[in-house]
């Protein structure tokens, strides 16, 4: 179209393309982290203008403290299966599979050895509990990269295995019972903070590096955008998969430590509902659920948001089922927006066939950018 | 060969027969009261309410979407209804009560419609949001209570008492097969040879192919939607009719048993595949298994788990024909520029 145009014209187009480029990007990384943070302050301003004598009381900011790390790794691990296209809807199910399975462990070893023994093993039993919740991970990992089962029906099939595993060993009852380190970690705080809080914080850095830092990352990332190109890059998408999930249920194992060691009890119920909050905060943290974009900075700010909103829920007395209406609102509206805005600058950005034509001419010209 | 493929089925149908048969013979050897009508029945009466849920969750993912709100959509339509109807008390007859619960039902299906057909949303996560939207405007705003028997319009506690076949001590064939019937072939007949069947199998198979061979999309995945949640809220009246009561905490966590019905009844999650037989194979499959765990002495509670070992090794075996296939073909295909 403009191969044979004069040079000025090439020349403003050129310019058009850098600025336009540039200014997707800028977009791009404001997306999800910017957003979260008008969010953030924007709902804990209302709520706290709504309801400031229970909403900005020390104790209820500290249950958000406590409240929001499960569900933040979990929305975590979720990212990272996101990021690479796929989806992880077993999570929860791994999170209360591995609290099952650390609670009926600890209870075994206190009828056996008593119940100081069984205090004493705590850090083993938290030990198996993060191997539980790898062993599901190596099982998704396997049935999506090795077999080449879509994740969603790998994970839709896995959530039910081990959900119904769950519910076998449980008999369907709650079953209590948590050593005393891992109870006594879910109520102590550092400088008023409570250390769950500070583990979510430790967890999001770990994820982070993994993500930005590692060659592990950038195969993750790529696999999302672009499985093909990461293909012809001679990347094993077997192997990044198989991370990927192995990875999403050490996450969960993490995720069912705090659950047990805040409730001391463990229930194969315990998952269901929070399959639509993790995916909801995942999507509104800026994560494409088509793989290749998310931050962790974006998620975090978005599990917080969403405490905010339940815990603000709660001071004004609204009911868990207004909350999950407010979720489904959020997530819909998010997607939208994000939708729209996406056109809107499609629309902006000069069409693709022309980009291709300029950077054919650039090739001609012998410059480069 | 060719035999063998034909008996195969276009969907695998062939090896669920198969399979069932497998299961009916091993069940019948291992309890004397599987092969009885009560059992029999009881089946057909548990496949009902699934095979209607599941029908709609098939022209979905024909179209290549996944639905998670029908559950929703059919408690909220079915509830809303008989409520009202109780609260009013006034009795629009059992055709009323179904017709205001369609409309209830389409008008939620419209919501996903529109959302996923105009912003081009994933269904899954769309549908997410509205499931829980649904289900919170049910239970905080129209009624969280359980109606009974005796508080159902008269019209309801007829329908539900209402026996197409009566074995005298040997249980009994629900009436209520009639409509879950006609619907089943309606859909059959409607996905086989309508100008709207075929559209949303082409937008299954490639969405942009769809388009410009003339399909109006937006317009063809609006209807399907609503559609499919008349159909949502006609599965929501069967299953109040059946359970003689109307409860809004109940329904919603079913959706992945349907789903996995579906998937193992061969149609494909990508869109563009699948058929009502083999849903109808599916659903019964899965309730089979269901059904009588118990009585070849594997505790109920393994139901979930047993689902689930099902569902998994149903798609990876087609996940491995389908990779053996690929291999085998000359021209790999995903090669090329999109």
């Amino acid at each position: 179209m403009s191969g044979n145009g004069s040079a000025p014209i090439t020349r403003a187009n050129r310019q058009i393309d850098a600025r336009g480029s540039s200014l997707i990007e800028r977009v791009h990384v404001s997306r999800g982290t910017g957003r979260m943070v008008v969010l953030l302050v924007l709902t804990f301003t209302l709520f706290a203008i709504l309801r400031p004598g229970i909403f900005l009381n020390p104790l209820n900011l500290q249950t958000i403290g406590v409240a929001a790390p499960e569900i933040g790794i979990l929305a975590l691990a979720m990212m990272l299966a996101m990021l690479t296209g796929g989806i992880d809807l077993s999570l929860p199910a791994v999170a209360s599979g591995a609290a099952i399975v650390m609670s009926t462990l600890y209870a075994s070893i206190a009828a056996s050895s008593g119940e100081a023994a069984a205090h004493a093993m705590g850090p083993v039993i938290m030990l198996v509990g993060l191997l539980t919740g790898l062993a599901c991970g190596a099982i998704n990992g396997f049935l999506i990269s090795v077999v080449g089962i879509t994740p969603i029906l790998t994970t839709l099939g896995t959530m039910q295995l081990f959900n119904g595993l769950a519910i076998v060993a449980t008999d369907g009852v709650t079953i209590s019972g948590a050593p005393a380190a891992m109870t006594s970690m879910a109520r102590a705080t550092v400088a008023g903070i409570p250390v769950l809080f500070l583990l979510l914080i430790v967890v999001a850095i770990l994820v982070a590096v993994l993500i930005n830092a590692t060659a592990l990352g950038r195969k993750i990332q790529l696999q999302g955008a672009n499985p093909t190109a990461s293909r012809y890059s001679g990347i094993s998408s077997r192997s990044t998969l198989m991370s990927v999930y192995l990875v999403s249920g050490l996450l969960g194992g993490v995720a069912g430590i705090i659950f047990l060691g805040r409730h001391g009890t463990a229930n194969a119920d315990y998952g269901a509902s929070y399959v639509l909050l993790v995916i909801v905060i995942a999507v509104l943290g800026g994560t494409n659920p088509n793989g290749g974009f998310a931050t962790v900075t974006g998620v975090v700010l978005a599990t917080l948001t969403l405490q905010v909103v339940s815990s603000g829920f709660t001071a004004l007395r609204l009911s868990a089922y207004e909350y999950a209406i407010a979720q489904g609102a959020i997530l819909i509206v998010v997607m939208v927006l994000d939708q729209i805005r996406f056109r809107r600058r499609r629309a902006a950005a000069p069409p693709a066939s022309e980009t291709v034509a300029i950077a054919t001419q650039r090739k001609k010209d012998g410059t480069r950018p | 060969m060719d035999r063998l493929r034909r008996l195969r089925g276009t969907h695998n149908e062939g090896i669920l027969v198969a399979v069932i048969l497998v299961v009916i013979v091993a069940m019948a050897v291992a309890s004397p009261a599987f092969l009885t009508p009560s059992n029999f029945f009881a089946l057909v009466r548990s496949s009902m309410v699934p095979l209607i849920f599941a029908l709609g969750v098939l022209l979905i993912m024909i179209s290549g979407g996944i639905d998670v709100s029908f559950p929703a959509i059919a408690i909220f339509a079915a509830y809303t209804t008989i409520a009202w109807s109780s609260e009013a008390s006034f009795d629009p007859t059992i055709v009323g009560v179904f017709a205001i619960a369609l409309v209830i039902g389409a008008l939620l299906g419209l919501v996903n419609g529109a959302v996923i057909a105009r912003f081009r949303l994933p269904t899954l996560i769309v549908t997410l949001g509205t499931q829980g939207i649904i289900k919170g405007i049910l239970i905080a705003y129209i009624g969280s209570t359980y109606i009974s028997a005796g508080k159902l319009p008269a019209s309801v506690r007829d329908a539900a008492d209402a026996h197409l076949v009566d074995i005298p001590g040997g249980g009994h064939l629900h009436a209520v097969i009639i409509p879950v019937v006609l619907v089943t072939a309606l859909v059959w007949w409607m996905l086989r040879y309508t100008t709207f069947g075929r559209s949303i199998f082409a937008i299954g198979g490639d969405i942009e192919a769809a388009r410009r061979v003339g399909i109006k999309v937006v317009r063809t995945q609006i209807l399907l939607y609503v559609l499919v949640g008349a159909l949502a809220a006609f599965g929501g009246m069967i299953y109040v009719i059946l359970g003689k009561n109307a409860n809004p905490q109940t329904l919603v966590g079913t959706e992945l048993d349907i789903i996995a019905a579906v998937v193992l009844g061969g149609a494909s999650i990508f869109g563009g595949r699948g058929s009502v037989l083999g849903t109808v194979l599916g659903v019964v499959l899965v309730q089979l298994i269901n059904n009588n765990l118990v009585l070849v002495g594997i505790p109920s509670t393994w139901q979930r788990a047993a689902v689930g070992v099902l569902l998994i090794v149903g798609v990876g075996i087609q996940a491995l024909a389908a990779a053996r296939s690929k291999r085998r073909a000359p021209i790999v295909e995903e090669g090329s520029v999109a």
